[in-house]
């Protein structure tokens, strides 16, 4: 399907940022945001995870005050304290994720918060008309507004968050990564409601990390990295390779430094390893310094394999030897013992225990050690959490700061940190750069293949494709549940995996 | 120190203000007869303020503990003077009886999966429900002199309770402050499922959190059935809330993580104080309340304006 694309209308911003700054503790997300936003234009913003998208939404909707700068919508300094203020400004977000009421009908949530008012009393006839009415406007003739909203689709629900936007006749539309949760049909509906709003002369910043979708409907990108606000491109005059280089800061090819490993003999093999629907029937073999990368879509059933492996959901069959020996992982703390790592995917809730300082975290997963008859020996535990933070170079006051306040790819380093203590001879990794800032995502590359190096057999999960294709000495791909192939480092290109994701079962 | 320990230092600040204040209303408040009584009094919640600031420190509750102390006070006098038993085999039960109901609020948190104030609030009427049930209203009284001698002797001139609570509040520091288990107790508080991916035995601790807070309560029951030389089965009604009051006052936090020994003897000594030095200077007990209600509040504000917390 092709979408028009027709020019934007001229005329001045309709929203403007000015240097807006904003810190949290001694985290700066962001430095110097700026952005122009026409009325009549989609405009992407674009930026890798931790550049500080979200927290500029943030910011633009009223859920954050900056810490400096400036907000002009249409050419007068607004303050936006609270989300009532940012609606009555104009700006309308539809958030990645929905902030809808599940239990109130479609035409509640539209007015949620605004109910019209007939003689003092919730005017409900006006009200199911008028969503009806906005919801045809969107492309939603059949919708029933009487229905729970719980009972809808995601896609069906962004639409009711879109017009309860509109309710509020926005002329600023924050979209927040829309595209993310929905399904291909889905997105494209959703791309031709967005070019419609635009034509409405509604002025559209669009957050997504999807490059074709970016390149089929927006007028001009803006890129942050960092915090920092880079360029400002218009569509035409702009390639997908000038905006990654722009997001990154650097060439692409610099960004993995691989480094050739001789690879040892079998370490973790796994045969015939099932539990539940998404992990069926997985068997592989990793090797001694070896990386072995996963790649697959979200929800294929990656994280629920690493899950299994450390005993978070133990096996219902199969078998797992390690360095030649059967084991039996009935629990992370099985897992532990017997020499496997596992640096989790949700760092914030999995990874860390934020609350607590460096040292705290390091030593967690080997206070036994360090603990004879129970009690803590705190000179072992402070030299133990010294050398975790000098070896992986956390950037931090000391071991005694808080790990909250750190930034993602310095608590990742303590997560790793952490694990490295208990000298494993696997080690998991479940999307270790996500929202880390670029700087840092290439040392914590750099840092697993060091470990590599020293003959850590490693597994490593990703949802970027280029860091598992660069990293990997193999990539195993997986699709709903069942490893559909393995190819090794040569074989591995873009298409190949990208085929073997999506193939359907009788193809692989 | 203020910003680790904001909420202690305001707390102790509070209790000298108290103390001042409540020696200038009454001469009798700082006598050593006085305090040491006091002492004596605010023993059972004590005990179970200890144990309840593991529970809240590891991110639970437990509503029942009123209840345990009232089952475990009637099966003493049920178990002696009904059943037969010797009364020092009795005093050997009771606690094995306590930590029963704790575990079983720890099977009802962690294996059927409820949460702690949902499943603690059902053990609390059905333990209550079976200590009326087993009592059919009757008192026992009539217990030996030597049994008499725990709640209400004295050894080297100081109550029992003084070195019954003095031992306890040292043993609940150390453990909670220098040992791998009150470590666990605090990681799991802050965030189960980290400590969980962490390999700490996260559901063995819990259980054991919950068995040594029914522990405790079955100690309480054996020191106030001693103190007042006879058994109903309405002993430690209300009993949670003087705890928790207690232990929230001292700073653990309600959501679990935060919390220091401390603290919770900080907030027992500050709500005993206030309790005697009113009565002391002739306010109702509803005044008393209320005060006590102010002072939990304006301390909560302040102590975490002090402090620079981190949210999770």
């Amino acid at each position: 399907m092709t979408i028009a694309q027709t020019p934007p209308p001229a005329g001045g911003p309709a929203l403007s940022v000015r240097d807006i700054s904003k810190s949290f503790g001694p985290v700066k997300a962001l430095k110097t945001a700026n952005l122009d936003l026409r009325a009549g234009e989609v405009h992407a913003l674009m930026g890798e995870n931790g550049a500080g998208k979200s927290t500029l939404v943030k910011i633009l909707a009223g859920m954050h005050a900056p810490s400096g700068g400036a907000i002009l919508v249409d050419g007068v300094q607004t303050a936006l304290p609270s989300p009532r203020r940012a609606a009555e400004a104009g700006i309308a977000v539809v958030h990645q994720e929905l902030l809808l009421f599940g239990e109130l009908t479609v035409a509640e949530n539209v007015f949620a918060g605004h109910y019209p008012r007939k003689g003092g009393m919730v005017d409900w006839a006006f009200m199911r008309r008028r969503a009806q009415e906005l919801l045809a406007d969107l492309d939603c003739h059949d919708l029933d507004v009487d229905r729970k909203l719980g009972s809808l689709s995601v896609a069906m629900r962004q639409r009711v968050e879109i017009a309860r936007a509109l309710n509020h006749n926005a002329r600023v539309l924050i979209l927040d990564e829309p595209t993310a949760a929905l399904g291909e049909r889905d997105a494209d509906r959703l791309l031709e409601i967005v070019l419609r709003l635009r034509a409405r002369g509604v002025a559209i910043l669009y957050v997504s990390h999807r490059m074709n979708e970016i390149f089929r409907i927006s007028d001009r990108m803006s890129v942050l990295r960092d915090g920092t606000y880079i360029a400002t491109r218009n569509a035409r005059e702009t390639t997908e390779a000038e905006l990654i280089s722009l997001m990154v800061g650097r060439p692409v090819d610099q960004m993995f430094p691989k480094t050739e490993v001789p690879i040892g003999g079998p370490v973790l093999e796994v045969r015939g390893l099932s539990c539940g629907p998404m992990v069926k029937d997985a068997s592989f073999t990793l090797h001694k310094g070896e990386i072995l990368g996963i790649a697959g879509l979200v929800g294929s059933g990656r994280t629920e394999l690493a899950h299994v492996l450390f005993g978070v959901t133990p096996a219902a069959s199969g078998t797992i030897h390690l360095n030649g020996r059967e084991i039996r992982i009935a629990s992370p703390r099985a897992a532990r013992d017997a020499g496997i790592a596992y640096v989790p995917e949700d760092r914030g809730a999995q990874g860390l225990v934020k609350p607590l300082p460096i040292r705290e975290n390091i030593s967690m997963a080997v206070l036994d050690r360090i603990s004879p008859g129970g009690m803590i020996n705190r000179a072992k535990e402070a030299a133990l959490a010294k050398r975790g933070f000098d070896m992986l170079g956390v950037r931090a006051s000391g071991p005694e700061q808080i790990a909250g306040q750190l930034s993602g790819g310095n608590q990742q380093k303590v997560v790793i940190a952490k694990w490295l203590q208990t000298n494993p001879s696997v080690l998991i990794l479940d999307e270790p750069t996500r929202g880390i800032d670029v700087g840092a995502k290439a040392e914590i590359h750099r840092l697993i293949c060091e470990l590599a190096g020293q003959g850590l057999a490693i597994l490593m999960i990703s949802s970027e494709l280029p860091e598992v294709l660069a990293m990997s000495d193999r990539v195993m791909v997986i699709a709903e549940g069942r490893i559909r192939a393995t190819l090794s480092r040569d074989e591995a290109t873009p298409e190949a995996v990208g085929h073997a994701m999506t193939a359907r079962r009788s193809a692989s | 120190m203020l910003k680790r320990h904001g909420h202690e230092t305001v707390l102790a600040g509070l209790v000298v203000i108290a103390l001042l204040v409540m020696s200038f209303q009454s001469a009798q408040f700082l006598t050593t007869g006085n305090m040491l009584n006091q002492g004596r009094l605010m023993a059972e919640v004590a005990l179970v303020a200890l144990a309840m600031t593991f529970v809240i420190v590891s991110g639970g509750i437990d509503l029942s503990v009123g209840s345990t102390m009232g089952l475990c006070a009637i099966l003493t006098g049920v178990l002696w003077q009904n059943m037969g038993l010797p009364l020092g085999v009795v005093l050997a039960i009771i606690p094995i009886i306590g930590l029963i109901c704790g575990l079983f609020n720890g099977f009802l948190i962690i294996r059927v999966g409820m949460p702690p104030l949902i499943a603690t609030l059902g053990t609390l009427a059905l333990y209550r429900g079976l200590a009326e049930g087993i009592s059919q209203a009757r008192s026992v009284r009539g217990y030996p002199e030597w049994f008499a001698g725990i709640g209400q002797g004295s050894i080297l001139g100081l109550p029992t309770q003084i070195w019954i609570l003095g031992v306890a509040l040292v043993l609940a520091g150390v453990i909670l402050g220098l040992t791998r288990w009150g470590r666990t107790v605090q990681a799991i508080g802050y965030s189960e499922p980290a400590a969980h991916f962490a390999g700490l035995p996260v559901n063995a601790t819990k259980y054991a959190v919950y068995a040594v807070s029914g522990l405790a309560a079955s100690l309480a029951a054996i020191l106030f059935v001693s103190r007042v030389s006879t058994t109903r089965s309405d002993m430690g009604t209300g009993l949670e809330l003087d705890v928790i009051t207690a232990v929230v006052l001292g700073g653990t936090s309600i959501f679990g993580g935060r919390g220091t020994i401390i603290g919770t003897a900080l907030g027992l000594v500050l709500v005993q104080v206030l309790k005697n030095g009113l009565s002391l200077a002739g306010v109702r007990g509803d005044g008393t309340l209320v005060l006590i209600g102010v002072v939990l509040v304006l301390t909560l504000v302040a102590g975490a304006f002090m402090e620079n917390r981190v949210r999770r």
